[in-house]
Formats: structure tokens, C-alpha cells, sequence
């Protein structure tokens, strides 16, 4: 998808995407294999554990934001180490090359500053996954303010994900589809500036639909 | 069957569009699924309930069973036990007798279609009759760390596929083809899931004469020593110390698992002298006594060692049950611990857990509610045919990341 389909003043579409999972095959035991290794990912790899991380359908608000954080925290028992991963701005971040500077600085400091980790227990490796997207209409459109609350009511969360996570590293930028169209085919700045600031990091899917819901 | 309107109250309405959208894409096209067995285990069960969803979907699917005699399932027992881990010989006769019994179904079974799922090892050599379309080996068994001789001679089967699929990450190999992960499922709707009156599950459980009076332990599955049903019998005698519980285990075995007896012998020599151990050997078509039986539990088990993904263990969080599983596998994917039930390493772990979720009626009530809502969103059979479907149109956009429908 272009940036100018969603941006230009045409009725806001929404779209829903799933991911299908691909295994690289590689794993990392301890700490220092997994420096390597996100040294040596693709760059789709480390999109996968960190942005596509909202994605899962997870029951629980997730106590940590990506999975690099979460192998650290509950495989590694290393509670200090997961507060650093977990606090990167991946928004922040001009693009995934960033994230990956970002992690690796993250990691050599740790280990430079704290005894070695122990490694993960068997079974309990960090597995380097991949994705390909698969992006559907969801159905509704939007022409104007009510219609578009009403649409995302109705639109599953992965929408929620594809508009508001992807669609930053697709702006590269702190926007996101609906801030933009907000803005750009609505002239609501005042809305597109409230939703901008809502923390991307501390909702589920849900949450986070309520939360832009409440401020339209 | 039900159609996929059916599913419109249980299913994400998001799971639903997505299916319906890529079925559309690939109306009357044919997919075919050959494995070996029509009855007993997780396979069989989800695709004779998936074949039926796709046909319902405008989809050409189609399942076949290779058959077999003992020789080459006592060789598939073998390759199936190696993939898991076990130290095996499997000699250059027994390959040949694999190949020998592929060929002649490969003969025997039309082959004609768009896509082919060849599901798991038994019937991975039928790759050297492809004669067009996508073909995936479909893996159910966990390979996380397999004895590597009998995986390398299988890899060479393996990578004449187009792709292959793991039921998780974990279990993923080095390739040289593309790998998945599509975990599988389980149906709400089936015999086996559907709601129960409590008239109803009384009259299941009266008629393999257990009563309701002490709460209920069950695990069920295969007799296959990889689930470990001795070792929950040493459970429940621990926890038999401070609880008047009662422990059933109910399982079948498959018609290609020729060790199911032996285990199952040594499961009863394993309870004898305890009448509140009930070890019921089910005929194939039990679905509705499983059903009862997971309704009826205080606390489910499934203390597998090995496991490929153990959809028991969906079945009874769908049911709103606590369950206490083998950290291995799949199992961990449907267990969060101290969420939706608790994993275990151990039978002193199991044993220690059953006790608390006794102790603690309130804890295994909220564990069942937040296990349904997790089976509802990660492992029913309509995001499974999502997968599958997914899966088809991503190879044949192979190459793109990022794929529009």
C-alpha cells in the first residue's frame, strides 16, 4: 500500500491484515548468541519481534513490548535487562536498522555492566521468526467523522495494528493513518495531535480502540 | 456439517471475513490431504472436520489414508518415536519397506490437485510421484530435537516439498525449503466440544460406571509412553494423600501405533489395587464420553514428555478447565502458566499443582474462563483454515512480504 491511498481526501479504508509465521531455524541459547544473531537477522526478523508484536492475540495486556524483552524477562530471568529492551522507543526509531543498533547497544551494555546471564533452560531457546503479511479490506469506509467512529467499532483489532503500529514505520514517523486522515481529509488537527500522543506501548489492541474511540 | 455461518457466534468476526476472502480466491481449486490413519489422534479428527469446512467454502478438498500393514507401521512407529528424540536403527530394509508402501499408494491415490498436504512421515516419500501443483509436508510431531539420522534420511523426502509446516517455531528445522507455523485446532462445534447438558453428562459417566462424588482428575490421550500416563498414576498417589480425588485415564489407540498395548498393560499394572483409578480404553468414535469426561473434571492433565501440540489440552480450556501440562511442545503455547493452567516439569510438579488447583476452586475457575477465551482466539479450526489458506496464496506470491487480497 502506498502512502498516498490512505493520506490524500478520500473516504479513510479500512484494512485488516493477519501474519503467517516462517521460522528461520535459528536459535539463540544465552545472551550472546542473541547479540549475534539479531546482528546477522534480516531486517523483516527484527520487524517480526518487535512492531509485529501487538499482532498476537494475546489474552493479556502484555507485561513487556517486544519479544526480545519477554525472552529476557520469563527465559533468562533477567528482570533488569527486559525493563531496558522493553522501554526502547521503537517509534522512535527512523527505521528497523535503528532497532537493531538500538537492541544490540542495549545488550553490550548489559553485559559489559552485570555478571553473565545463565542460559535459557532446553526448550526455552529465543527462536528468530519471520512474516509475510497478508493485508483484506476489512469492509467499511469512511467519508466523514461518524462514520468512521462507527467502522471502528466494527473492524477487528488487526486493523487497529495495521493503521495505528504499522503505519508508523510506513510513515516513518510519529503518524499514524488515522491521525492522518484526521488531519489531512477532516482538518481535524485537534483530534489527529490527541491520538499522536497516546502511548502505542501500554494498550492491548482493545485498550487501544477505546482509547481512540474516547477521544473522537 | 455445519457451515461457516455456524461459526459466526464463537469465531472472531475478523477470522470469518479473512477465511471468506481468501476461500474466494481460491474457489474450485482442489486440495488434497493424504495421511494415515482415519481414526485416533488430532490429525484425523481436524481434517475430516477441515475438508468438510473447505468443501463448505467452494473449495475442491479432498482427504485420502495410505494404507499399510504391520511391517511398515512398525517402521513409521519407529521414524515417528525418532523424530521425537529417541536413539532408533532403522536400516535400509525398513526405508525400503516405507518407500515400497508409498509407492503403492501413490499408485493407488489420485494425486490430481492444486495443492497436496502430506501429513507427517508416513507418507512423505508419496513427493516422488508429484506430478504437478503445490506440495507442503504438514509435520505434527515435535522435532525439536530429533535423532539426527533418521531426520537426515527423511529430510531428503522433506525437500523435494514446496514448503513445509511446524505446529510451532520450536520445532522448525534448517531447511532448504520454506517453512510455516500453523498450529493446529480444534472444532467447537464437533461432537467432541459441543455443549453438554448436565443430563447429558451424567448419563456418559454412569455408563462407564463413575460417579461425581470425589473431584475428578483426568488425562486423555493415547496410550503412548511420550504422554506419560504412569507417570500421573505416581501423581496422583501424592496427591492422593491429602485429597480423596479420583484419577481417570481414558484414551484409544491408533490404528498406526502398534506400542499402544504394551502401554496401556503397563498403565493398568500402574493402578491395580486402586478403585478410584479408572483406565477407560475407548473405542474410536468417543467423542461424546471424551466430551462428558473433560466437562466433568475438576483438573485436566496432560503430563506429555513429548508432544507435538496436544490439542487435549485446547479441548479442556475450551471447556473452562485449569489444565497441568508438560513443559513441552505445544503444550506450552496453550498453557500460560499461572494464566490458563500450569506447566510442569516433573511428576512432583504435577503433583504439586494438582494440589494447589484443589485447594483453590476459585484459581481453577478463573483459569478455565481466561483458557476459553485463548483457545477463542488462537486455536479454532477456523483460523487453522485461515492459515492454510493464507499459506496457499503466500507461495504463490513467493518472494513478497507484504501481500494484498
Amino acid at each position: 500500500m502506498q502512502e498516498e491511498d490512505l493520506g490524500s481526501k478520500q473516504p479513510f479504508k479500512f484494512f485488516e491484515c493477519m501474519n503467517l509465521l516462517q521460522p528461520t531455524g535459528r536459535q539463540a541459547q544465552d545472551l550472546p548468541q542473541l547479540l549475534s544473531l539479531i546482528g546477522e537477522a534480516e531486517p523483516g526478523v527484527i520487524f517480526h519481534h518487535t512492531h509485529q508484536y501487538y499482532l498476537k492475540a494475546a489474552i493479556e495486556i502484555p507485561e513487556y513490548t517486544n519479544d526480545f524483552a519477554v525472552w529476557a524477562a520469563e527465559s533468562l530471568e533477567e528482570r533488569a535487562l527486559a525493563e531496558k529492551l522493553a522501554s526502547l522507543d521503537l517509534y522512535g526509531c527512523e527505521d528497523v536498522e535503528e532497532v537493531r543498533n538500538a537492541l544490540i547497544r542495549i545488550i553490550k551494555t548489559y553485559l559489559r555492566e552485570n555478571p553473565a546471564p545463565r542460559a535459557a533452560r532446553n526448550g526455552d531457546a529465543f527462536f528468530f521468526n519471520d512474516a509475510v503479511t497478508i493485508i483484506m479490506e476489512a469492509g467499511p469506509m469512511a467519508g466523514n467523522l461518524p462514520e468512521f467512529i462507527e467502522a471502528l467499532r466494527t473492524v477487528g483489532a488487526s486493523s487497529i495494528y495495521f493503521h495505528f503500529f504499522e503505519a508508523r514505520m510506513r510513515l516513518h514517523g510519529p503518524a499514524d493513518d488515522f491521525s492522518v486522515w484526521l488531519n489531512q481529509s477532516l482538518g481535524r488537527e485537534d483530534l489527529a495531535q490527541r491520538i499522536q500522543r497516546l502511548d502505542p506501548y501500554h494498550y492491548s489492541l482493545e485498550g487501544l480502540r477505546q482509547q481512540i474511540l474516547s477521544v473522537l | 456439517m455445519e457451515g461457516l455461518s455456524a461459526y459466526s457466534l464463537i469465531a472472531e468476526p475478523e477470522e470469518l471475513r479473512a477465511l471468506t476472502q481468501l476461500a474466494s480466491r481460491l474457489e474450485g481449486r482442489s486440495f488434497l490431504h493424504v495421511n494415515s490413519t482415519f481414526t485416533g489422534g488430532g490429525v484425523a479428527e481436524i481434517l475430516n472436520r477441515l475438508v468438510a469446512l473447505f468443501r463448505d467454502l467452494g473449495i475442491e478438498a479432498r482427504w485420502e489414508v495410505m494404507k499399510g500393514d504391520q511391517s511398515f507401521f512398525d517402521v513409521t512407529k519407529k521414524i515417528h518415536n525418532a523424530l521425537q528424540g529417541q536413539e532408533a536403527k532403522i536400516t535400509t530394509q525398513m526405508w525400503e519397506i516405507h518407500r515400497e508402501a508409498n509407492e503403492a499408494n501413490a499408485k493407488r491415490i489420485s494425486l490430481d490437485a492444486d495443492l497436496v498436504f502430506i501429513h507427517d512421515p508416513q507418507p512423505s516419500a508419496f513427493v516422488l510421484h508429484r506430478k504437478y501443483g503445490l506440495w507442503i509436508w504438514r509435520c505434527h510431531v515435535d522435532v525439536s530435537h530429533p535423532y539426527l539420522p533418521v531426520w537426515q534420511e527423511l529430510e531428503s523426502y522433506v525437500s523435494r516439498h514446496d514448503g513445509a509446516i511446524f505446529s510451532g517455531a520450536k520445532f522448525a528445522q534448517s531447511l532448504s525449503i520454506p517453512q510455516f507455523v500453523v498450529p493446529p485446532s480444534i472444532d467447537p462445534l464437533s461432537e467432541k466440544n459441543k455443549d453438554l447438558s448436565d443430563q447429558e453428562i451424567c448419563q456418559e459417566l454412569e455408563a462407564h460406571q463413575i460417579n461425581q462424588d470425589k473431584p475428578i482428575l483426568l488425562q486423555v490421550s493415547r496410550f503412548d509412553r511420550f504422554k506419560d500416563p504412569v507417570g500421573v498414576t505416581h501423581a496422583y498417589r501424592m496427591v492422593k494423600k491429602y485429597h480423596d480425588c479420583q484419577l481417570i485415564l481414558a484414551g484409544g489407540t491408533a490404528t498406526d501405533d502398534p506400542e499402544g498395548e504394551e502401554v496401556l498393560a503397563r498403565v493398568g499394572e500402574a493402578a491395580e489395587g486402586d478403585p478410584d483409578i479408572h483406565v477407560l480404553l475407548l473405542p474410536p468414535f468417543s467423542d461424546r464420553t471424551i466430551n462428558a469426561l473433560q466437562r466433568s473434571a475438576t483438573v485436566v492433565l496432560q503430563k506429555s514428555t513429548k508432544e507435538g501440540f496436544g490439542l487435549t489440552v485446547a479441548e479442556a480450556l475450551w471447556k473452562g478447565k485449569p489444565v497441568i501440562g508438560g513443559a513441552v511442545g505445544g503444550i506450552s503455547l496453550q498453557i500460560h502458566h499461572g494464566v490458563t493452567g500450569f506447566l510442569v516439569h516433573s511428576i512432583e510438579g504435577a503433583a504439586y499443582r494438582i494440589r494447589q488447583l484443589l485447594h483453590n476452586p476459585e484459581l481453577g475457575k478463573k483459569m478455565g474462563q481466561m483458557g476459553r477465551e485463548h483457545v477463542r482466539r488462537n486455536f479454532l479450526i477456523t483460523r487453522q483454515a485461515r492459515d492454510y489458506l493464507a499459506l496457499w496464496i503466500a507461495l504463490e506470491h513467493r518472494g513478497e512480504r507484504v501481500i494484498a487480497v
